[in-house]
């Protein structure tokens, strides 16, 4: 599989890319399962705007009734709803009674205002991200290993987390909020326009600038935060590879290029980073001084119809200005809105090709049930490619008998890993049929098959978690007996049982360190904890010191036993116990026999021997 | 479900079933820490080389605190006079045109106030970046081996980042906004005292109330970010473990552990939601109480005429531009604690000394022959528990001397010394009959090449990485390298010749193309000595003949220290020095060493049972080996 991973690169999403149109329809359906939860929030948003029209609105009468019993206004105040105060008030009541329904208003908005966050907390985090990231993940497992092979792991997690984030921005970050925005919006305008028309239209003549302003600065800008992200992402990596690699840097006195290196990187993002701070710092000041024009707009043309007696001081000339203050925020957040949705549309194309993606290895519907599986395995012909212009696997056929030992050898590159993928049914073949048990492997229920399977890896692949869990994988629910069994089988119960936390010793990051051998010991028992019919070792031994080789042979040996058991080894010492030697030379077979046959024929099993001291 | 028929009436082993069990991080670093002003200081002598940008700043927030109230001031001054007054329009038009020339002032000023906080900002953290990464470059191998890497990272990024915010906005932001409250609080105070003394009585409730919930808010966002982070390294054990699942057809079990992991993080962050969902609509209770009681009191002072219509507007104003920065100063104090944490941790990596320096005027080495002495050497990396006991040995220029041992026996600790990774507890190490405790590190290691086992290649192209061994050197000279070693073709047959990126960690190489990219390195670099930690891992049984065909040729006349793993290496051997805890138990060749049939006779032994198809060869052919 390591040789696949350059040509499954080629090939990822080109099928799947979801034109702009289709996305956002997918979103729209997204929402649309989600309407009720919408619908709610949207209408808490409207008796929101309501309320808070109605505060700043009370406060304009507020000092206009200040104003006009002072004499210092002519027209008395106009309150809302046509409500008339009785005349035996004193103004001081009204005043009261007005700083009472402006509590009143505040109170009950920071009652609706918690009701939304939480009830929007609750769809989003509750609902929509969790129903996302388990739909993710869940299909993210399925996929074959092409969609492994052609993402980093870094790009899987991105999916899972941040691109998921992504697409529930699109529903509460653009489609409620663009809902919002038009509606307050237009609230806003109307309000005013019941104040004074003409007004506000002089006041808002500066907005469609503010505007395009606003759009052309962010277009201007983001490329240049990209870059500036790409460079300090050289920055750490420069440190990074520093200290990995200390020992190189250290050992070949290379301290002085190394400052020098990374003071241009430093550099580098500096330099970039003053086109930015330059640009920034022209357009806020740009943008206030845009806002600030309003209000001089609204003092001159406003304050000239105050002066004629046309406007209210309080209820038109503050209010007005309290309400442009709103209204050039809200424009400023509709730039964020646009900005958002091309952002949230290019993390859900990738949420959506994971989702859209064809699952290729499914059990067929009609799928034979194996419980127990005999062992036998034929290849009939096998060919296989990840790429059809660069075949992995050509015409390989053969049989191997319940229990037998079969051992593969060959170069990088040669087809060995892919052989034992094709067993367990990780890939179909391009061509040919691979058997157990005399069953095409494509009849067969692909969990009955895999569970009749007992893989060891190159690397040992543990996770963080304890050795009984980390043996028990296959089967969470087996006993610790059945554990212990499998842990001695494999040679492992000998240095787990002396371990502080035994069985429970956690393993990884801030757990227990084991050396490479006994990983490779624990995978081995989680392997044989389901006492599988088939056994695939894929060089178990590759990243082992040969010092402590001969720990893992042993385990190797008793896990074999029984089981039909495939096993790719550089090393002779593994080869000569088995019954049959298959030698793969470029996704061929060059060589079949056994050990001692091998050896009196010349070609690519004598050499290699020859090469390791060996007659 | 797996139905399958292991599954007995038992128990399950693991009851909590879990993908992945984290351990919390014990040693977790303090994301805060409380105002130090001997900290603030030092942050500020790195703003010395940049004193008039500085200054100029400075004077640009002390305008800016002044302009802010004034704005204010003049919005209410054109709409208690004039307007108010039902003046002609040229006066009302007069007070505009006035704002808007202010505005204009406000704006250029607040050009220069951002631009040059932001260059600062960047010119600190620039130098302080250079300055402990210099820093780290001193620093012997003892640092990087008990120091983690995220450690070294974050100083960096995070911490460096957090004191830029400290310098650009913290100081200055802070600096407008209390310069505002106080300047405004004096125009309040020169209108109605009374209406100050309401406005601050108003303030504590506010700080008060922005503090608790901050502290909340920062607790809930820690816990989103722990459970968060259960959830990110749950997936990447998932990737990376994803053949395991298939394997073992776990992917139902592991959707629904997801899926429950998933939803206890949705729960964390509700609970923050919750915090936010009070104090936030709280805050705006909090203003839209203050219009109330403005309205109220100065309702009822106006009324009795205390108090003219024209100062109640006014402090409409006024209060806001006192009020906003309440909100926004307790932001900044919270980031001010974030800066000192970040600051601390800096200053602390800065101020560590190296455990060893050079002498005061070290020797430069003159080109050297490469003899090499170890005198009664003891060493260890805690000095307490040595890892090396009384080591002499000599190595004459151009021997090559392979060390033999188990893991753990002072194999690693002998070429650490040798490389001057680290200086001996006792006793001496002789380079050319020079103690190397007196050697400028330089001049020793650029006449010395090294091979470790992880094969460590930088991102960047095949050509960059042969370079790093003489930098100096052309494109003809590292092919050359190349050419000594019988590689040349190789590395010309790679997609692009020597221009082949080798992706990050080398991982675009194969792991025996990796190993023949360090042997050109050292080739280029040709040094008199040559420390070679063989590697372990295995790689197909061609490649491996390449391998030792190079390595044979890399050797040639330089005195060469191999940690060997393989037997043809050891077979060539001048001396073979066999480790057994830390002492030399057995010194020789190959050929000699078998026949005293000691230790190492045993160990190969083992080796040739791991290596050979063979049953355990009997003692008497081990020699045929050879």
């Amino acid at each position: 599989m390591r040789a696949s991973t350059d040509i499954a690169s080629d090939r990822d999403g080109t099928e799947l890319a979801l034109g702009s149109g289709a996305l956002l329809r997918r979103m729209l359906a997204l929402s649309w399962r989600y309407r009720w939860g919408c619908l709610r929030l949207l209408a808490l948003q409207g008796v929101l705007l309501w309320t808070a029209l109605a505060a700043l609105d009370l406060s304009g009468v507020g000092i206009d009734v200040v104003l006009f019993h002072a004499k210092a206004a002519k027209r008395p105040a106009v309150y809302p709803f046509g409500f008339t105060p009785p005349s035996g008030w004193t103004p001081l009541a009204e005043v009261a009674l007005i700083a009472g329904a402006i509590l009143l208003l505040a109170v009950a908005r920071g009652a609706l205002n918690y009701i939304y966050a939480v009830d929007s907390g609750k769809l989003i985090h509750e609902r929509i991200v969790v129903d996302l990231r388990s739909q993710v993940y869940d299909k993210m497992q399925r996929l074959s290993f092409r969609f492994f092979d052609a993402n980093s792991t870094g790009a899987i997690i991105n999916r899972v987390t941040s691109d998921v984030q992504s697409v529930r921005a699109f529903v509460d970050g653009v489609m409620i909020q663009l809902v919002i925005l038009v509606l307050s919006l237009v609230c806003y305008l109307v309000y005013m326009m019941r104040i004074d028309v003409g007004v506000t239209l002089a006041c808002l003549a500066s907005t469609p600038i503010l505007w395009v302003v606003t759009v052309v600065f962010s277009r201007l800008v983001r490329p240049a935060y990209d870059r500036t992200r790409e460079l300090v992402d050289q920055v750490v990596l420069t440190l990074a590879e520093n200290v990995q690699g200390v020992h190189v840097v250290k050992g070949f006195g290379r301290e002085r290029e190394e400052i020098a290196k990374f003071g241009s990187a430093v550099q580098a993002v500096e330099d970039q980073q003053q086109q930015i701070f330059w640009k920034v710092s022209i357009f806020t000041p740009a943008i206030g001084l845009l806002t600030q024009v309003n209000v001089v707009v609204l003092l001159a043309y406003g304050g000239w119809l105050v002066t004629q007696d046309r406007l209210a001081l309080g209820t038109g000339l503050v209010v007005l200005a309290g309400l442009l203050t709103q209204f050039a925020s809200q424009v400023a957040n509709l730039t964020n809105i646009t900005n958002s949705v091309q952002q949230s549309l290019s993390g859900a194309r990738r949420v959506f090709e994971v989702l859209d993606t064809p699952v290729e290895i499914q059990s067929p519907p009609d799928a034979v049930r194996l419980s127990r599986a005999k062992g036998r395995v034929d290849f009939d012909d096998v060919s296989f490619a990840y790429d059809a212009a660069i075949p992995v696997l050509q015409d390989v056929s053969f049989s191997v008998e319940p229990g037998q030992c079969v051992a593969i050898l060959g170069a990088t590159g040669a087809g060995k890993s892919t052989l034992l993928s094709l067993i367990a049914r990780f890939y179909d073949p391009t061509a040919g049929r691979v058997l157990v048990d005399g069953l095409d492997l494509r009849s067969l229920d692909v969990a009955d098959l895999r569970r009749n399977i007992g893989w060891v890896f190159q690397e040992s692949l543990l996770f963080s978690n304890t050795i009984a869990a980390n043996i028990a994988y296959g089967n969470p629910a087996a006993t610790r007996e059945e554990i212990e069994r499998a842990a001695r089988i494999a040679c492992a119960h000998e240095f787990i049982a002396p371990l502080a936390d035994g069985y429970d010793s956690v393993l990884g990051e801030g757990g227990m360190n084991l050396s490479g051998g006994q990983r490779q010991r624990i995978a081995i028992a989680r392997a044989i904890l389901l006492d599988p019919a088939i056994l695939l070792l894929d060089d178990p031994a590759a990243s082992i010191d040969p010092h402590t080789e001969h720990e893992i042979l042993e385990a190797m040996q008793s896990a074999m036993q029984g089981r039909t058991t495939f096993v790719v080894a550089h090393r002779l010492s593994t080869l000569k116990h088995a019954d049959m030697v298959l030698v793969l030379e470029q996704g061929r077979i060059v060589q079949l026999g056994t050990h001692a046959e091998l050896l009196e024929v010349p070609g690519h099993y004598r050499t290699a021997a020859a090469i390791q001291g060996i007659r | 479900m797996p139905d399958n028929t292991t599954t007995t009436r038992n128990v399950p082993a693991a009851p909590a079933l879990q993908i992945t069990r984290l351990r919390g991080d014990e040693d977790r670093e303090p994301d805060r820490r409380p105002l130090d002003f001997g900290l603030i200081r030092r942050l500020l002598t790195y703003t010395k080389p940049y004193a008039a940008k500085r200054n100029w700043l400075l004077l640009s927030v002390v305008i800016r605190a002044i302009q802010l109230p004034c704005v204010a001031w003049v919005i209410g001054a054109v709409i208690n006079g004039p307007i108010a007054h039902g003046e002609p329009f040229s006066s009302v038009l007069a007070g505009a045109l006035g704002l808007l020339a202010l505005a204009l002032f406000t704006q250029i000023n607040f050009h220069f106030r951002q631009r040059l906080a932001l260059e600062l900002g960047e010119a600190v953290v620039h130098d302080l970046q250079q300055q402990i990464f210099t820093h780290l470059q001193t620093m012997p191998m003892s640092f990087f081996n008990r120091t983690k890497i995220g450690r070294i990272i974050s100083r960096v990024t995070s911490d460096c980042e957090a004191m830029r915010i400290g310098v650009q906005d913290v100081l200055f932001v802070t600096l407008v906004g209390m310069g505002q409250m106080i300047v405004s609080a004096a125009f309040m105070l020169y209108y109605d005292v009374v209406m100050l003394g309401v406005v601050i009585a108003m303030t504590p409730v506010m700080w008060g109330l922005n503090r608790y919930f901050r502290r909340r808010l920062s607790r809930a966002y820690r816990n989103i970010q722990e459970s968060f982070s259960r959830v990110t390294s749950t997936l990447a054990e998932s990737v990376n473990g994803i053949r395991v699942t298939k394997g073992f057809v776990r992917e139902d079990v592991n959707s629904q552990l997801f899926h429950d992991l998933v939803t206890d993080h949705a729960r964390y962050n509700m609970k923050a939601t919750r915090t936010a969902g009070v104090f936030l609509p709280l805050l705006e209770f909090n203003s839209q109480f203050f219009i109330a009681a403005l309205l109220l009191v100065g309702g009822y002072r106006v009324l009795s005429v205390q108090m003219t219509t024209g100062d109640l507007i006014q402090f409409f104003f006024l209060a806001n531009i006192f009020f906003n920065p309440i909100q926004m100063l307790g932001n900044q104090y919270n980031q001010a604690l974030t800066a000192m944490a970040g600051a601390e941790r800096v200053f602390t990596l800065l101020d560590t000394p190296p455990d060893w320096q050079d002498r005061e005027s070290p020797i430069r080495l003159p080109p050297i022959r490469g003899s090499v002495e170890f005198e009664n050497l003891t060493f260890g990396y805690d000095p307490e528990r040595p890892v090396l006991h009384d080591v002499t040995f000599a190595a004459q220029p151009g021997q090559t001397i392979a060390l033999v041992g188990h893991t753990g026996s002072g194999k690693t600790s002998i070429i650490n010394l040798i490389a001057r990774f680290y200086l001996p507890t006792h006793g001496r190490v002789l380079i050319d009959g020079i103690d190397t405790r007196e050697i400028d590190a330089d001049s020793l290691h650029h006449q010395m090449g090294i091979v470790l086992q992880h094969n460590f290649l930088f991102t960047g192209t095949v050509l960059e990485n042969i370079r790093v061994g003489r930098p100096g050197a052309t494109d003809f000279e590292v092919a050359q390298a190349a050419r000594d070693l019988g590689c040349l073709d190789l590395f010309e047959g790679l997609s692009d010749g020597f221009q082949t990126a080798v992706g990050e960690r080398g991982g675009r190489l194969s792991l025996g193309q990796r190993q023949l990219v360090c042997f050109a390195r050292a080739m280029l670099a040709d040094p008199r000595i040559l420390i070679l930690d063989e590697a372990t891992s295995s790689v197909d049984t061609l490649t491996e003949v390449r391998i030792q065909e190079a390595l044979r040729k890399l050797l040639v006349g330089r005195t060469s220290f191999v940690v060997a793993h393989r037997l043809s290496t050891i077979r060539d051997a001048d001396l073979v020095l066999v480790l057994d805890q830390g002492r030399i138990v057995e010194r020789g060749t190959h050929a000699a060493l078998i026949a005293h049939d000691g230790t190492y006779a045993g160990l190969a032994r083992q080796f040739l049972e791991a290596l050979a198809s063979r049953p355990a060869p009997s003692r008497s052919r081990l020699p045929g080996v050879t």
